[in-house]
């Protein structure tokens, strides 16, 4: 072979190497074969789930949402797409949730619940009351929670309602899980298809929840891991200090619950897969000035995004998504649920 | 050919050294005062925006900064933070101007010579085309390298002049050593320069097939803002994980994370090797086959 042409196809073979690697990038990596497990009753499962402790882990969490709701003019929409979480094991945690360029922290060392907004340069700091179980991992932390506790809850509340199946297995995070299948029963009248929830084979936690509604393939809500490592976590990792510069607000855990009672009022109506909360909004709250930067009150903000109805229980305005349904009267009265809108309608009627 | 004919008749050594090539190759490229007024500016600019943010002292209520471009709302984090300067402002600047630079390297090295006449000395030289290559990828390499571990640095100083040294906190708000710090930085600048050398390996490629030194410059500059278009639309989302400027904006801010996640870095570090070599291996094919 002459030297040129022997130069010509190092050239190509250089070529195609950098194409195929480029190619490996663009294309997801595939789902791979269900994994071989022993069989398992889906009682065995719940009780190994429910016992299950958190064990020390670092992982990935990330949440598709699809859930369908209403775009409000000049709020920026609900993105939140991956955080990190690490744990400990005995108590303490750290969830990092990435916003863009900043980032949320929140640390859980024990005594102390920090919450740093890199943004602004603040650091909030709530004393965390262990006795009453319950930690508050703040409004971003409640929401993403980890899968472990979101699951476990979900399946305490919901066996009275439901069929509770082991629907095979599955790989999540590159895991081996058993994935156990929540459908209400025939009689509940709900937005809702099924629930799944991936368990993994080894520690019994729950790796995946993702929510199906009537009608759609793709679940309406994900959440679940990526990516997960089981193993000691530096200790490190489990302290926060403020930086300097920072701005650091005290929070009392008394105030922030009498702030929560004074926001809503009210009970559930209804059991299992249809419960409806029904309640009382705070006096003047319609009125209020409404996020966003239209300087618009809520009332005015409700007429954009929901459709007026009206029935036996007055009228108001309904805001309906995938997996629910809300209803605001106009005299400060709210139902939601995930239930169609007239499930509602008679629970507003009933009181 | 031309090599059996020197070496037959020369009785000096009939390569030339390769050091004293890349020695020779790095003389002329700093001798250019274009790339010093380049190198300069790049350096100024982290001091320029440091002093700016400090002036305008109130970075303004969050999500106030200029869109959801990751160099924006880093920047927004940089006053009062030593940290966050440096790599914000490399961040700031890869959109645009360091893949300039670095096209502006990649010109001169081959389509430059080419208009001035002097490529051909190299190519008549008793030097192998592959040798011929390696010298000036080296030496669009070490400009890349050079600008960003430049503005890295005077990006640093900046930020310890005017914030102090108490202030070198990441993302999720640890405060670290300076050790520690400056090996974030070099992180970043090292990242940075990989993707930079991935850029000049384009410019190589282009530079290699033509003659005038502008339409490398500009074809390289079409080809990022193409593809920064092209990753503003979500119905090509298939496609962007191949642009070479998909994590451009949102890799850095991983690096100021802690602990650092690893994921966007890497899958941009191997997006850059796959440029660097699909654009080395072009200018390989058309430096060898082009006649002396």
């Amino acid at each position: 072979m002459n030297p040129k042409r022997k130069a010509v196809s190092i050239a190509a073979a250089g070529t195609a190497l950098g194409v195929a690697g480029l190619a490996a990038i663009a294309v997801p990596a595939g789902a791979g074969e269900a994994p071989e497990l022993p069989p398992v009753s889906a009682e065995s499962l719940v009780e190994s789930v429910l016992r299950a402790d958190a064990p020390a882990l670092s992982g990935t969490v990330e949440v598709d949402n699809d859930l369908g709701l209403p775009a409000v003019p000049g709020v920026p929409a609900l993105d939140l797409e991956s955080a990190r979480v690490y744990s400990d094991g005995e108590g303490r945690s750290r969830l990092a949730l990435e916003d863009g360029a900043s980032e949320h922290t929140i640390v859980l060392d024990g005594n102390t619940l920090w919450n740093y907004d890199s943004a602004t340069n603040t650091v909030t700091r709530s004393p965390v009351d262990r006795a009453h179980g319950e930690r508050p991992l703040g409004p971003e932390g409640e929401r993403m929670a980890d899968p472990t506790r979101l699951a476990a809850e979900f399946l305490r509340t919901v066996r009275e309602s439901s069929t509770v199946t082991v629907d095979g297995t599955a790989r999540v995070a590159d895991r081996a899980v058993y994935e156990l299948v929540l459908t209400p029963k025939p009689a509940e009248r709900t937005l809702l298809r099924e629930v799944r929830v991936a368990v993994d084979s080894e520690s019994r936690l729950p790796l995946r929840l993702s929510v199906h509604t009537n009608g759609t393939t793709e679940p309406a809500l994900r959440i679940g891991f990526s990516d997960i490592d089981f193993g000691a976590q530096p200790a490190e990792l489990f302290r926060f200090t403020p930086p300097e510069g920072a701005t650091v607000e005290q929070e009392q855990q008394p105030q922030r619950e009498d702030h929560m009672r004074d926001e809503v009022a009210g009970d559930v109506v209804g059991e299992g897969w249809d419960a409806v909360f029904v309640g009382q909004l705070p006096a003047g709250l319609l009125d209020r000035q409404a996020p966003g930067e239209r300087g618009e009150n809520v009332r005015g903000l409700l007429g954009q995004v929901g459709t007026p109805v009206s029935g036996e229980f007055g009228s108001g305005h309904a805001i309906t998504t995938k997996v629910g349904t809300a209803l605001v009267t106009d005299d400060g009265r709210v139902a939601f649920g995930a239930v169609p809108q007239q499930v509602l309608t008679e629970a507003l009627g009933t009181r | 050919m031309t090599t059996q004919v020197l070496a037959g008749t020369g009785s000096r050594a009939p390569h030339a050294p390769t050091v004293r090539l890349l020695r020779a190759e790095l003389h002329w490229i700093f001798h250019r005062p274009r790339t010093l007024v380049v190198l300069g500016l790049l350096a100024v600019l982290p001091v320029i925006v440091g002093v700016a943010l400090t002036l305008a002292d109130s970075p303004g209520p969050p999500g106030d900064g200029p869109g959801g471009e990751g160099g924006g709302s880093l920047l927004a984090s940089a006053a009062g933070n030593a940290l966050v300067l440096p790599v914000g402002t490399l961040a700031m600047t890869l959109a645009l101007l360091l893949p300039l630079a670095a096209a502006m390297a990649g010109a001169d090295a081959l389509a430059g010579e080419s208009a001035h006449g002097t490529l051909r000395g190299w190519l008549l030289a008793p030097v192998s085309r592959g040798k011929l290559l390696l010298v000036k990828a080296f030496g669009v390499a070490t400009v890349a390298a050079t600008a960003a571990f430049t503005m890295a640095l005077t990006g640093m100083l900046t930020g310890l002049v005017i914030n102090g040294g108490g202030t070198l906190f990441t993302l999720s708000g640890t405060t670290l050593s300076f050790p520690a710090a400056i090996g974030k930085v070099a992180v970043a600048a090292a990242w940075v320069s990989l993707q930079l050398w991935a850029v000049g390996a384009v410019a190589l490629a282009i530079s290699a097939w033509t003659e005038h030194p502008m339409l490398v410059v500009a074809s390289v500059l079409a080809g990022i803002v193409l593809f920064s278009v092209l990753g503003l639309l979500d119905a090509l989302s298939w496609l962007h994980p191949v642009l070479l400027n998909d994590s451009w904006q949102i890799a850095l801010a991983d690096v100021l994370r802690d602990p650092m996640p690893l994921d966007t870095l890497g899958e941009g570090a191997l997006r850059a090797a796959c440029y660097l070599a699909i654009g080395l291996s072009v200018a390989y094919a058309r430096l060898t086959t082009k006649d002396g």
